[in-house]
């Protein structure tokens, strides 16, 4: 394989990106796993920095420089490496998207539990590597509950086996975890295995709309459904300007699905049809609009691919804190002084913690808010880490938010594996 | 006056080192004479045994860091220890260690059920944890067999797993934050309180399963879960294992996530049957399956339904539900003190803990078979048939000259039979000093090499639990380059 200059007049917005960076002065794009050891063993050699894309949705994504040396494509590297259906794991490439990979698994009855944003163009090697999750983590859990085995090549060529290829395994260190959410700074990930779960006979989606000066009421409901026996697997709020846009219903909104046998499905629906509160009443899409409904959703945000125009600016948060201060979060918007015309749309998880806010407007409110939001979160012991956002900006504001007091050992980590800070250098907390 | 009596004073064992940590914990709270530090000779691996130098009991967390300060500054080696629990020897301190015993830092500090957690030390024993939530309906879903005195410190340890987890997951997929005690003494918190996803480096995840060599934890935070609606037990006998196997891989294969799925050979049956939970199975019957579906009430029904059907599929002499919450504890409390039970009808026994893939269940047990022919010893198997955790349990007699050595070389062949089809050499016990020399079954050096530099962030001085989990370096390069070419990159 040849590594080949990008022709500056022809390269496509994935591979040349003035806005979002994380770009390179000559491309790669193996087709094997020895390729990729390869030029990541002569880089590392020649001392030249490598940046890892490969759907192209995160490139606004952490990251301070336009250009590395080399950027690293896996987009050829894709496909299915092993499926054993009576074992309900599947061994695939990192440059498969997650739509691929679902398709091929539903052939089998089966599926990978994950539910994360883009799934046409987002491949499962970023979404792992991002520790990318969606509204349905609430039942089914994050990347690092469904990830059991991957192989990554290191900076210097070495190809090492983490995990393995079973659902149970305890043999020495879990460094699985160690790969999943590491932007791709500790190594390379050519191969992933991971546990599955059949399709759920029956689906559907239940929605709530809820005015806006009833959220207390919501909050309770909220309290009452987790204090229940019912099993959503998504507990999803939407905020009024997010509803409005989706339900053209300027309230709060809250998405519980249900994912099991038929009758279990039923049961549950009736359940938030009893239990709803008083003068408020839900509506049921079924198994074929709540899949419709949930596929639009995961393709909300603006990622790198989408946007392209210039204009306004365009920002999403990724938010972490305990599970009810979700609600805090939805309700930061009310908190700021008027900073001028922002779109503010903003969804987050009661049973799982992690709140999204995608931010559009002019470059300045924009920053504003993002600092925002993120003393709000830090106010509750959470964090803010902004996920998509132009390289100018990136470099202004720090997208990861202040480091851990464990931050020595990060760097001794990323040491550990990367001496010569070959890649993704400075794209990840704190500048590793 | 007796003519004989000896004048000389008893030998003490009392230091330097013993005063400085007395100190540090008070008088009361350090053993450190021989007799009484024999019960802290080996843990639940009984094979080896070694003396420590001393146990202490912390009371807080700074008195661990003040303790690992010391033994840091001084050179001691050190490793924590819970309730000893441990099958694989992770607490035997083989190097004549400090035990700092986290027995006494036994409390539930916090539950917080709006938001799903509970706070507990590292020495709150997991059964605990379940009891005091039930009232409101909660639970903690980690639920290994030892659940009723392993401490849940121990379980982040070792990673437990237990009977649930195949619905549920082990206890990584269930921890939320921790507290940690450096093995230079620095306290640091990961995902304080239960924050998820928190940026860096998944840290509480590496550290899960550590079998505690990369830090003592100190607190944790854990999920709690909601009790499910409802619970269904089916209990199905076998006349061949192939056949039970079989039952294993259509259930699955049905689209049934059961909550467990537990099978026992006949071995084990007739261990059971004579143990202290005899609930009368059948003597003559080859496999027994354990089948448990939890969830919404109104769903579960059509699942034992179809259970029963691939049972019967599967030829299945019998296969019943249980009537009532009295005989489904019957059942469980049978199977979850099966290992115990085999002192019943052996003097000694060994476990072993591999997993393979799921589909290759039938060919693998049909090794064990041969091994235990091979080495004229039974073996008994119970095991998480679900998620393909075997456990075989060796009978030996360890009075018989050579008969302790011959189990040790059956247990280490059942791992290589699971290395062998792609699987695991544990699932859910650990490493420990049991099966480092294994570990090559199944990684190379440069995967070892990769995991020991990481230790080395943490642990660099190797004085916290040294010895444990990695195999001795001791090949020489030659061989090193002969596995170096036999795991090509693809």
């Amino acid at each position: 394989m040849e590594i080949r200059d990008i022709p500056q007049s022809t390269a496509s917005p994935v591979l040349k990106d003035e806005k979002f960076g994380n770009s390179g002065a000559e491309l790669a794009e193996p087709t094997s796993e020895e390729e990729i050891a390869n030029v990541l063993r002569r880089a590392n050699e020649e001392g030249k920095k490598v940046a890892i894309v490969s759907g192209g949705t995160k490139r606004g994504y952490g990251g301070l420089k336009n250009d590395y040396d080399i950027l690293l494509s896996l987009s050829q590297y894709k496909g299915i490496v092993e499926h054993t259906a009576g074992d309900m794991t599947v061994t695939v490439r990192p440059g498969t998207t997650i739509k691929e990979l679902q398709q091929f698994l539903s052939d089998f009855g089966q599926m990978v539990s994950l539910d994360p944003a883009w799934p046409e163009q987002a491949t499962i090697g970023g979404i792992i590597a991002a520790n990318e999750s969606g509204p349905k983590r609430m039942k089914y859990g994050s990347a690092r509950d469904q990830v059991i085995g991957l192989r990554v090549a290191y900076p210097d060529g070495t190809i090492i086996r983490t995990g393995g290829k079973v659902v149970k395994n305890v043999a020495g260190y879990d460094m699985n975890k160690l790969f999943i959410g590491a932007m791709g700074t500790l190594g390379v990930i050519t191969e992933i295995t991971m546990k599955l779960r059949p399709v759920p006979k029956a689906e559907s989606l239940v929605k709530l709309f809820v005015p806006k000066e009833q959220l207390q009421a919501l909050k309770e409901f909220i309290v009452k459904i987790q204090d229940s026996m019912i099993e959503p697997a998504s507990l999803e709020v939407l905020n009024p300007a997010l509803s409005e846009k989706l339900f053209n219903r300027e309230v709060y909104t809250l998405l519980v699905s249900f994912e099991d046998v038929e009758n279990s499905v039923r049961y549950q629906e009736q359940w938030m049809e009893d239990h709803v509160p008083a003068g408020l009443s839900v509506a049921i899409f079924g198994r074929d609009k709540a899949k419709e409904f949930w596929k639009d959703f995961a393709n909300l945000a603006p990622n790198s691919l989408t946007d392209q125009e210039s204009g306004s600016t365009k920002a999403v948060l990724k938010i972490g804190t305990k599970n009810m201060d979700v609600l805090a979060m939805m309700a930061v918007e009310e908190t700021m002084s008027d900073i001028g015309q922002l779109d503010i749309e903003i969804h987050g998880g009661l049973g799982h913690g992690i709140t999204t806010v995608i931010i559009t407007g002019e470059e300045y409110p924009v920053q504003q808010t993002i600092q925002h939001f993120r003393a709000e979160a830090e106010s509750k012991k959470g964090y803010a880490v902004v996920k998509h956002l132009p390289v100018k900006l990136r470099k202004e504001i720090d997208v990861w938010g202040k480091k851990p007091a464990y931050f020595f050992l990060l760097e001794g980590i990323k040491k550990t594996n990367d001496p010569n800070n070959t890649l993704n250098y400075q794209r990840f907390l704190g500048g590793i | 006056m007796s003519l004989f009596k000896s004048r000389r004073k008893k030998k003490t064992r009392r230091d330097e080192h013993i005063e400085q940590m007395a100190a540090i914990v008070g008088q009361s709270e350090i053993l450190f004479e021989k007799e009484d530090l024999l019960s802290y000779d080996c843990d639940g691996f009984t094979v080896h045994k070694a003396m420590p130098k001393a146990v202490v009991f912390p009371k807080n967390t700074e008195e661990v860091a003040a303790l690992v300060k010391y033994c840091a500054a001084h050179d001691l080696p050190f490793l924590a220890r819970g309730a000893g629990t441990g099958l694989s020897g992770g607490a035997i301190p083989l190097n004549g260690e400090v035990i700092i015993s986290l027995g006494k830092m036994k409390h539930l500090l916090h539950v917080d059920f709006e938001n799903r957690q509970a706070v507990v030390q590292p020495g709150f024993v997991n059964l605990k944890l379940t009891n005091s939530i039930s009232s409101k309906g909660y639970y903690y879903a980690p639920d290994p067999s030892s659940q009723y005195v392993c401490t849940i410190g121990g379980n982040v340890a070792e990673n437990a797993g237990g009977a649930h987890c195949l619905k549920y997951g082990v206890t990584t997929n269930h921890i939320l934050g921790l507290e940690v005690v450096l093995p230079n003494g620095e306290i640091i918190e990961i995902s304080e309180d239960g924050i998820p996803d928190s940026p860096g480096y998944d840290l509480m995840g590496l550290l899960t399963g550590s079998e505690g060599t990369l830090g003592i934890v100190t607190k944790i935070t854990v999920r709690i879960l909601k009790n499910p609606e409802g619970k269904q037990t089916v209990l199905a006998y076998f006349d061949n294992v192939e056949d039970g196997s079989r039952a294993v891989s259509g259930i699955i294969s049905a689209g049934i996530v059961p909550a467990a799925l537990e099978m026992m050979d006949k071995t084990a049956i007739e261990g059971v049957e004579a143990g202290t939970f005899p609930v009368g199975h059948p003597k003559d019957i080859e496999a027994l399956l354990l089948i448990e579906v939890d969830g919404i009430e109104a769903g579960i029904d059509e699942q034992i339904e179809q259970i029963l059907k691939v049972c019967k599929s599967r030829n299945v002499r019998e296969v019943k539900v249980a009537e009532s919450e009295e005989e489904r504890g019957k059942w469980w409390a049978n199977r979850k003190t099966g290992f115990g039970a085999m002192g019943a009808i052996s003097p000694d026994y060994l476990v072993q803990d591999g997993v393979i893939p799921r589909s290759r269940l039938p060919e693998v047990l049909q090794r064990i078979t041969e091994i235990s022919e091979e080495s004229g010893l039974r073996i008994a198997n119970i095991f998480h048939a679900g998620d393909g955790n075997l456990h075989p349990l060796i009978l030996f007699d360890s009075r018989i000259p050579g008969e302790t050595e011959k189990a040790l070389e059956a247990g280490t062949a059942c791992l290589k039979a699971c290395a062998d089809v792609g699987g695991s050499i544990t699932g859910e016990h650990g490493v420990g000093i049991e099966k480092k020399e294994e570990m090559r079954f199944i990684f190379t050096d440069e995967e070892l090499d990769a995991q020991t530099k990481i230790r080395d962030v943490f642990n660099p001085d190797d004085l916290l639990n040294k010895g444990k989990l990695f195999p001795t370096p001791s090949r020489c390069m030659d061989i090193k380059t002969i596995v170096k070419d036999t795991v090509a990159v693809k």
